[in-house]
């Protein structure tokens, strides 16, 4: 079992048992106990995702637990699954047999939540998701495997494939678009859905190319060859980067962009600043200071530190069980429950409503840009 | 897509050869140990890793480059490069020979058999792995770039750049400088004496122990190189690069015959290249398949690499 997980478990165990005792000899006046497990990268290569994401989901629980201080106390336990399906497949026995647990926010990753599923749903753990996008997740034409335990808060990929096409393009004379997939589930699913919407003539050559990949000349001498101003890149970050700036020192001065894959506050941080300067990025997530700068304000004095990708939608999805918890729901067959009839309110102001196969109504994907080595947020795509 | 490939069969050359003096430097750490000891030593591609480290600390750190500072030019260019290059092959250099001494020496003395020592290389090389993920927390590290990417000519249509010709060019005098020193130096001939006979060689009054050490020294200086240079053409690195690349310089030394320093030349050349065109013609996707179809075609028809019919002359 993972390390922080364990400590978490004892911590969260012990803790049960100091405030049993206390709740056995205070009688009625203790606040009930309430335990919601997040999952996600907390350490490796995509850590600061998950720790963006824990830290919102904390930020909504601090609030929750400030206004019904005197009823419910809500204690979470973090999972570290590093973002990777195996280590996913380690965590998620543990939490899934700690019947403490009533409700689980993540996982953060669409491989991490398929290979923890089937853990869940033996279980009947309800989830609800703040970035797994994966179609197949939710989608009864890919077999829904999430049903009926995963519900998610952001839109999926195949909102996002036609608005990365359409964001990539934007503002191009003649877009030539040259088209790279990692060869994970993620990045050649954001392809699949993508094609269908490009209009003839405008995609001029495609790659599928290892994550490992360390040298990407052959890749961008096709790229060359194929005449492209605009390179869409479907992986994650630590590819995107060096690849990104293989293609700009090949003398390469066309469009670059890439999904909520590239997302990450890392990004900037592995190439010269000039080199991924204008980057295009998609995501469903949205700012937590475009939504209001007080908000913003009180989470940095809360947390310690300003909020990180995917904090919104954390906050909403861990709103999504707190509501629950405050209309006195404390199983997990209750939780199941009150999840799928949720009708709320998320922090944009949207609806938060989900389908029967878990998946938010509505939603929007999202524009951002690197610019001065940071990843700004410039509006909804249209 | 043949009319393609002679369009960018120059641009696809010069990438497939830096990276194939890349797998070069790195072979030669196989290759050497090999010869001498007739061991794989698996752990030379974390050695390797942790070569790639050290120049990102000596560039980041040391110099205090950072990812929005000016390049270095003219007199500081040159001071940082050498520097980056000299402390990388010193601390890989020493690794190797620590390596060396903690894994490998009381097996050795033991007569503890052929597997003994591949299971502890293999444990070395995980124990390195996997120290170096722990400290940077899996997470991939980038090098500050010291030195602009600038195209100093053009061959037919193929950019030239200035840090692919500086690792050709500097690859290829660590090479012949190796080379000089394994054929013309006393220790050299030593090294080449007990690789071809160590008993005989032990009569003739050479002691053993220090020619070892001074191969994983060596070995471990020319892929210190190797993680110099990989840092210089690509500015990132991680925990997990040595297994990659380790492998497929292992695949080059093979190819051109392990234990030869000739053959581990023309085997990380043809690797590189191959690679490069492999991916271009079939799909980056195809590149390993291409590769080991290509290898196990080599080795059906000579079993000893491409110049293994000359390994007890030639052999280090």
């Amino acid at each position: 079992m993972n390390k922080k997980l364990t400590t978490s478990l004892v911590f969260a165990s012990v803790a049960s048992l100091i405030f049993g005792v206390t709740t056995a000899s205070t009688a009625q006046a203790a606040p009930k106990k309430i335990t919601l497990a997040f999952q996600g990268p907390l350490t490796g290569e995509e850590a600061q995702v998950g720790q963006d994401e824990v830290a919102g989901v904390e930020y909504a629980i601090k609030l929750f637990n400030a206004k019904y201080k005197n009823k419910y106390q809500v204690l979470l336990v973090k999972a570290d699954d590093q973002g990777a399906p195996d280590q996913a497949a380690k965590v998620a026995p543990g939490i899934a047999s700690n019947a403490k647990i009533i409700g689980l926010i993540g996982a953060a990753y669409s491989g991490a939540t398929i290979a923890s599923l089937p853990y869940y749903k033996q279980r009947n753990l309800p989830m609800v998701s703040p970035s797994a996008t994966r179609v197949s997740i939710t989608d009864p034409a890919a077999g829904a495997i999430g049903f009926p335990v995963f519900h998610r808060v952001v839109v999926t990929d195949k909102v996002q494939g036609p608005s990365l096409f359409k964001l990539a393009t934007k503002g191009v004379a003649g877009p030539k678009a040259f088209i790279v997939d990692d060869q994970s589930a993620y990045g050649v699913g954001l392809v699949d859905y993508m094609k269908p919407v490009i209009p003839a003539g405008q995609a001029v050559g495609y790659d599928s190319v290892s994550d490992k990949t360390t040298d990407w000349s052959a890749t961008i001498a096709k790229v060359k060859t194929a005449g492209a101003n605009v390179v869409i890149y479907t992986g994650y970050f630590p590819q995107a980067a060096p690849f990104f700036k293989q293609l700009r020192d090949s003398g390469y001065t066309g469009i670059l962009a890439g999904g909520d894959g590239v997302l990450s506050p890392s990004f900037p941080t592995l190439a010269p600043a000039a080199v991924l300067e204008g980057v295009r990025l998609t995501a469903g997530t949205v700012p937590l200071a475009e939504i209001s700068a007080k908000l913003e304000a009180d989470f940095k004095k809360k947390m310690g530190k300003a909020s990180g990708v995917y904090a919104a939608e954390s906050i909403d999805a861990a709103n999504v069980f707190l509501s629950c918890v405050a209309k006195g729901v404390s199983t997990r067959a209750a939780m199941l429950k009150c999840v799928k009839a949720y009708k709320g309110k998320s922090l944009t102001g949207s609806t938060i409503k989900f389908d029967i196969n878990g998946d938010v109504a509505g939603g929007a994907m999202n524009g951002f840009e690197v610019r001065n080595g940071v990843i700004k947020f410039t509006g909804a795509i249209k | 897509m043949i009319g393609n490939f002679f369009d960018q069969f120059w641009s696809l050359t010069f990438g497939g050869l830096s990276l194939g003096f890349i797998y070069i430097l790195i072979a030669l750490g196989y290759t050497l140990v090999y010869g001498v000891l007739r061991m794989i030593n698996f752990a030379n591609s974390e050695i390797f890793m942790v070569g790639t480290f050290a120049t990102v600390i000596v560039i980041r750190d040391l110099y205090k480059f950072t990812q929005s500072s000016e390049y270095a030019t003219g007199f500081r260019l040159w001071l940082v490069l050498g520097t980056a290059l000299i402390i990388t092959m010193i601390i890989s250099g020493l690794l190797s020979m620590v390596v060396e001494l903690v894994a490998y020496r009381r097996l050795r003395r033991r007569n503890s058999g052929v597997l003994a020592p591949l299971i502890s290389a293999i444990g070395v090389s995980m124990v390195l792995a996997e120290s170096v993920r722990i400290m940077t927390d899996s997470r991939p590290v980038a090098s500050p770039r010291a030195m602009e990417k600038s195209f100093i000519g053009k061959f037919f249509d193929a950019d030239i750049r200035l840090d692919n010709t500086i690792i050709v060019i500097a690859a290829l005098l660590l090479f012949f400088t190796l080379w000089n020193f394994i054929n013309r130096t006393r220790l050299g001939k030593a090294i080449r004496a007990v690789s071809m006979n160590p008993s005989a060689a032990k009569l003739m009054g050479i002691d053993i122990d220090k020619i070892v050490s001074a191969t994983f020294l060596i070995g471990g200086v020319m892929t210190g190189a190797a993680g110099f240079f990989y840092v210089l053409k690509y500015e990132n690195t991680a925990s997990s690069i040595g297994f990659e690349l380790g492998i497929a310089a292992f695949t080059a030394a093979i190819l051109g015959g392990i234990g030869n320093i000739k053959g581990a030349f023309f085997g990380g050349l043809a690797l590189g290249l191959l690679e490069t065109y492999a991916s271009f013609f079939l799909g980056t996707q195809w590149k390993a398949v291409t590769v080991f179809i290509v290898l196990v075609m080599v080795l059906y028809t000579r079993p000893n690499g491409l110049f293994g019919e000359s390994i007890t002359q030639t052999r280090v």
